[in-house]
């Protein structure tokens, strides 16, 4: 049975969030307006609240209230080491797990010539302006280990390069605790190919 | 290139085992699935579903990447077939720096000419050869040059270069021409291009730098004539990555 009117519409907006088909749209429609009406309200609330305020800082691009975020805006981080990532979820994430006391740069994406990504899309004309202002001393590519994220890494350590600031790579290959016996032949290969010295 | 394959036309389902591929594209599907885009030896382009390869400490992530040499198998009844085993069949291919951003165009080139389900095996034997001599050698001009003229070859807009276009005279080296795409070649003592680099892009030996930058600016125009309205995003990545090396060692 099609459901019509505003139930039907609430589905099909919850439908946009990834993962999320008509047949779980529709229980997670049921379930907030029968059971959970205030979760709902609260729910619609933050979400506008959030779209309304939530923006892009002004210097590295990550999500924040406020024109500049708080890491940019701390002044405990150290300006002069860049760390530049893919998306805002991975400024957290390096946050939590590393000792990385510097700042962040948010590329909201990766180079990828068959999706139509170029450097305009991904902002490296203000990463650039931030190399050429001769405040960051190093930048830790932290992009994916993909094609596209190591594309990516090589177009912005050339930049790097032409403004003299030092560029490196964070290391891939046999994970902490990988045997290797289960893995894969091709994160094996680039292991081997990126072997240091000892 | 390993020759084992197998397929099964069951009643209902269609089962494909260790096929020759490569990976041109992915896109993410759902929580953990990807979409890709493959290049097969025997079936041509084709989009396979494999699941859950997003998950944490899957084996799969790592190989189903551009430039990997695989083995595929896959089966399913509907359009789009699921992948079910996926093994890299050696030598792995490591492509860093500029090789990496040849790869990708190349990669770009073989998803504008292929349609899907339209087998060619010259084009991934050539494909694969391509990717391996981008991953040994740095000689990419002659590589790509090599690659291009051959992809038009077997997808039906070969170059003419053995004669020209209007009568019936070999190209001589000493000559100078104009190119027309779909035409030919026709003798014009002010043409754009060198008798010598047409008869060496069908020797595919490239060996000056005034051949190399004309056989680069010929390909360039009849690439763009077939494909009318579709700008190669990687033609322009790489341009630029060029511009800003150059700037670095100015």
């Amino acid at each position: 049975m099609q459901i019509n009117g505003l139930l039907g519409e609430l589905i099909q907006a919850l439908c946009c969030l990834p993962g999320v088909g008509p047949k779980s749209a529709q229980r997670m429609a049921f379930h907030l307006l029968q059971r959970d009406r205030q979760g709902a309200g609260n729910l619609a609330r933050c979400l506008l609240e959030a779209v309304d305020k939530l923006q892009q800082c002004s210097v590295c691009r990550t999500l924040t209230e406020e024109k500049i975020c708080a890491i940019c805006a701390s002044p405990s981080r150290d300006q002069s080491l860049l760390c530049i990532v893919e998306n805002p979820a991975d400024v957290w994430i390096v946050d939590q797990a590393t000792f990385f006391a510097g700042v962040y740069f948010v590329l909201h994406g990766r180079l990828s010539p068959l999706d139509d990504i170029g450097p305009e899309e991904l902002g490296l004309e203000l990463l650039e302006q931030r190399f050429a202002s001769g405040d960051v001393k190093e930048a830790v590519l932290a992009t994916n280990s993909t094609v596209e994220g190591e594309a990516t890494a090589h177009f912005i350590a050339e930049l790097a390069h032409r403004h003299r600031v030092k560029a490196s790579r964070i290391a891939h290959g046999v994970p902490m605790g990988g045997e290797l016996e289960f893995i894969d032949s091709g994160t094996l290969a680039h292991a081997f190919n990126g072997r240091t010295d000892l | 290139m390993s020759g084992r394959c197998r397929v099964w036309g069951l009643m209902s389902d269609y089962v494909v085992q260790l096929q020759p591929a490569f990976v041109l594209h992915g896109k993410n599907y759902r929580e953990t699935s990807v979409i890709v885009d493959l290049l097969t030896r025997d079936f041509g382009r084709l989009s396979l579903l494999a699941k859950g390869v997003r998950k944490n400490r899957s084996r799969t992530a790592g190989l189903l990447q551009p430039f990997v040499p695989l083995l595929i198998s896959y089966q399913g009844k509907a359009e789009l077939k699921t992948l079910t085993h996926v093994e890299m069949a050696p030598p792995a291919i490591i492509l860093q720096g500029m090789s990496l951003y040849c790869g990708l165009y190349v990669n770009e080139l073989v998803e504008a000419f292929l349609h899907q389900h339209d087998p060619h095996p010259e084009v991934f034997d050539d494909f694969h050869r391509c990717l391996r001599d981008l991953s040994t050698d740095e000689s990419f001009d002659r590589i790509l040059r090599g690659f291009e003229v051959r992809l038009l070859e077997h997808t039906g807009y070969g170059l003419q270069l053995q004669q020209e276009a209007d009568r019936d005279a070999a190209i001589r080296a000493d000559l100078r021409y104009r190119y027309t795409p779909g035409l030919g070649a026709q003798v014009q003592a002010d043409g754009a291009f060198s008798g010598e680099t047409l008869i060496a892009l069908r020797s595919g030996k490239l060996d000056t730098d005034l051949v190399r930058k004309e056989a680069k600016r010929l390909l360039r125009s009849v690439l763009d004539y077939h494909l009318p309205g579709r700008p190669l995003k990687s033609r322009q990545l790489f341009a630029q990555l060029l511009k800003s090396q150059r700037q670095t060692t100015c």
